[in-house]
């Protein structure tokens, strides 16, 4: 009981922040509060929402996945070639999700049975894969799909953006394997405290593995959204993208130590950079100002939660 | 016990707005350019840059903002964080379509991705007006993106001004290392292709490597440097833009060679005119981003107002030496 008025407490202050984020912007410019902009944010988020779920996992675990950015561009490039040679979409959707898992399973095998450092087997990984990726491809785009593929970006299912419902249904898959499966207890205890999770029989190795597993999977699914949203999949796709999830992540409450952590925060992480992006585009704000002002919301929000934690200890 | 503590972070955690809400009202009253939209009627129209950290594109905002002031336009400019960013720059598109600007002005990061943002455009009716980059024309009439105006340079024709700068510098007998730009721009390939079928004519004048240095001064050094290992009999260097060639003549220097590698780069940027003063470059083919500006602005104000917009508008280049433009 008491566990679940903390949890609560501190999903409050996450939610809250976003509220009043967007109560500011609905004061400052008449073009955010309306519907049209608020599903625009929506599915401008999806993207990293959904790659920042398997971030979630990770991180909860205690590890840390930089590889995300080019395994969704390796993904990406393997849609588009299958496409481009006559596979049936749903074929080529499968390819491209085997691509991104099977480069994740790597991750956690590196990790889990090599003993490398998550941080040094991701960083190795984001140039392997981005290598993959531009040789592929000769480094060059690969475009224009049959449009039953594009509908999964332009498509709307009872008037909403296709990648918001798509968004929506992975959070609650993913939410509930983590909160109410053996493997969701066991990616906390691993975070917690991996050797006692070792001592109590749980197969700690192969868990590990499967964690970098999903996160190379949702890449994966946020490769198929990128390609059918630009129509294109570029192989110098998602450069960076590992630090636009780690921030969702760690907005969210999700602590880098391991441990603990909830995809709930973590989309209001990903919804609260989006809205921030939005926001200063809608007021014209510099460019150069948007980038000084993400980074110093980051830093805002992380230091206020670790003031919370204080707090309850 | 434990409600009490939960209560007090809930107010603790109310701190985090009151930070975020000062420390944005206070950007956006010191940058706020007519987010109301309602400024006494003018025009408001958008220019979004492929990026902000680049002196031409920097110029051509220059040039757009000077055009701006003149016929009393409310002139909005964004620009994703790095210009490789597609994915940013089409999600600047959509917030400005929903900041209802009246008409769009456009430098594509990628000729082939920004086509679904300018499809976007079109179906809330605002007039897109593409800036120096093309878009592919393919992709553009599968989706039917529509463009009311194109406003560039000719590259195809700037790539075989640089080569017959090579010809002319070298006496018609060189071994070249080439530099190039993202593989799949259109900018580049155009400046590329001219700069090929420039240099055809006159067998003396060899590609002996070429790699893409990605627009940047830092890869352009060391593709550089890595280039003169594998090629020592390089004596020449074409660079699609001037980013790789400053970044060519630092590898030429820590090589001890210069004075013996001819340097031809492409836009004519400050810092390589001043080269090309110094001796350390031979030419450049000057574009005027800041021209590029003013026209767009100028076209997106007629089409906003319905007036004919001319479809397609060749800005001048010119080759820079030390002998002056030409």
């Amino acid at each position: 009981m008491s566990r679940w008025i903390r949890g609560a407490g501190r999903r409050f202050g996450t939610v809250a922040a976003l509220v009043a984020l967007c109560v500011l912007l609905w004061i400052l410019t008449p073009y955010f509060l309306t519907v049209p902009n608020l599903l625009n944010v929506m599915e401008q988020t999806s993207i990293n929402a959904i790659v920042a779920v398997g971030m979630t996992y990770v991180i909860i675990s205690g590890g840390i996945d930089l590889s995300v950015g080019s395994v969704l561009a390796l993904s990406g490039v393997v849609l588009a070639e299958a496409l481009k040679a006559q596979w049936a979409v749903p074929l080529a959707i499968a390819a491209a999700l085997a691509a991104g898992a099977a480069t994740g399973l790597v991750n956690g095998v590196g990790i889990a049975l090599g003993r490398l450092p998550p941080f040094i087997m991701t960083l190795g990984m984001m140039s392997v894969a981005r290598g993959a990726a531009l040789l592929v491809t000769d480094g060059r785009p690969v475009s224009t799909f049959e449009s039953g593929f594009r509908a999964l970006a332009v498509g709307r299912v009872l008037g909403i953006p296709a990648p918001i419902v798509l968004t929506l249904a992975i959070y609650a898959v993913a939410h509930v394997v983590l909160t109410r499966t053996r493997f969701g207890r066991y990616v906390y205890g691993i975070g917690g405290n991996e050797e006692a999770t070792r001592l109590s029989g749980v197969p700690v190795r192969f868990h590990k593995t499967m964690v970098y597993g999903v996160s190379g999977l949702t890449s994966g699914v946020a490769a198929i959204l990128l390609t059918a949203r630009l129509n294109t999949a570029q192989p110098i796709a998602g450069i960076n993208y590992e630090l636009d999830a780690i921030a969702a992540t760690v907005i969210g409450g999700t602590s880098l130590s391991g441990g603990e952590g909830s995809l709930g925060g973590t989309i209001i992480g990903a919804l609260t950079m989006g809205v921030l992006r939005n926001g200063l585009n809608l007021l014209g704000v510099s460019s150069f100002l948007q980038q000084l002002v993400i980074g110093a919301v980051i830093i805002a929000a992380v230091l206020i939660d670790l003031m919370l934690k204080e707090r309850r200890a | 016990m434990t409600c009490r503590s939960s209560a007090s972070f809930a107010t603790s955690a109310l701190k985090v707005p009151a930070w975020c809400l000062l420390f944005l009202a206070s950007f956006s009253v010191a940058c706020n350019r007519g987010g109301d939209g309602a400024r006494g009627g003018k025009p408001r129209i958008a220019l979004v840059l492929k990026t902000l950290n680049s002196p031409f594109f920097n110029d051509m905002q220059r040039g757009a903002q000077e055009a701006a002031d003149k016929l009393g336009v409310d002139l909005v400019v964004q620009a994703a964080d790095r210009e490789i960013d597609v994915e940013r720059q089409m999600q600047i598109v959509e917030n400005l379509i929903q900041s209802g600007v009246q008409a769009l002005c456009l430098t594509p990061s990628g000729s082939k991705e920004v086509v679904p943002a300018v499809v976007k455009a079109n179906r809330a009716n605002i007039p897109v007006i593409i800036v120096d980059t093309r878009l592919d024309p393919a992709a553009a009439g599968q989706a039917g993106a529509k463009v009311v105006s194109f406003i560039g340079s000719d590259n195809y024709e700037g790539g075989r001004i640089a080569a017959q700068a090579v010809v002319a510098a070298t006496n018609a007998r060189a071994n070249v290392g080439v530099l190039e730009g993202i593989p799949g721009h259109e900018t580049g390939d155009s400046r590329l292709r001219g700069f090929r079928e420039g240099i055809a004519a006159s067998r003396g004048v060899r590609v002996v490597a070429s790699q893409p240095a990605n627009w940047e001064r830092d890869q352009g050094f060391n593709v550089f440097q890595n280039m003169l290992q594998a090629h020592p009999d390089i004596d020449t260097v074409f660079a699609c833009n001037d980013m790789m060639a400053l970044g060519a003549v630092e590898a030429i220097r820590a090589a001890g060679r210069t004075g013996s590698i001819r340097v031809v780069g492409f836009d004519a940027v400050e810092d390589a005119r001043k080269a090309i003063q110094d001796g350390t470059m031979v030419a450049s083919v000057a574009q005027f981003p800041d021209e590029m500006g003013r026209v767009a602005v100028e076209h997106a104000v007629r089409a906003v107002r319905g007036e004919p917009v001319p479809a397609d508008a060749k800005v001048r280049i010119e080759l820079v030496t030390k002998q002056g433009s030409r």
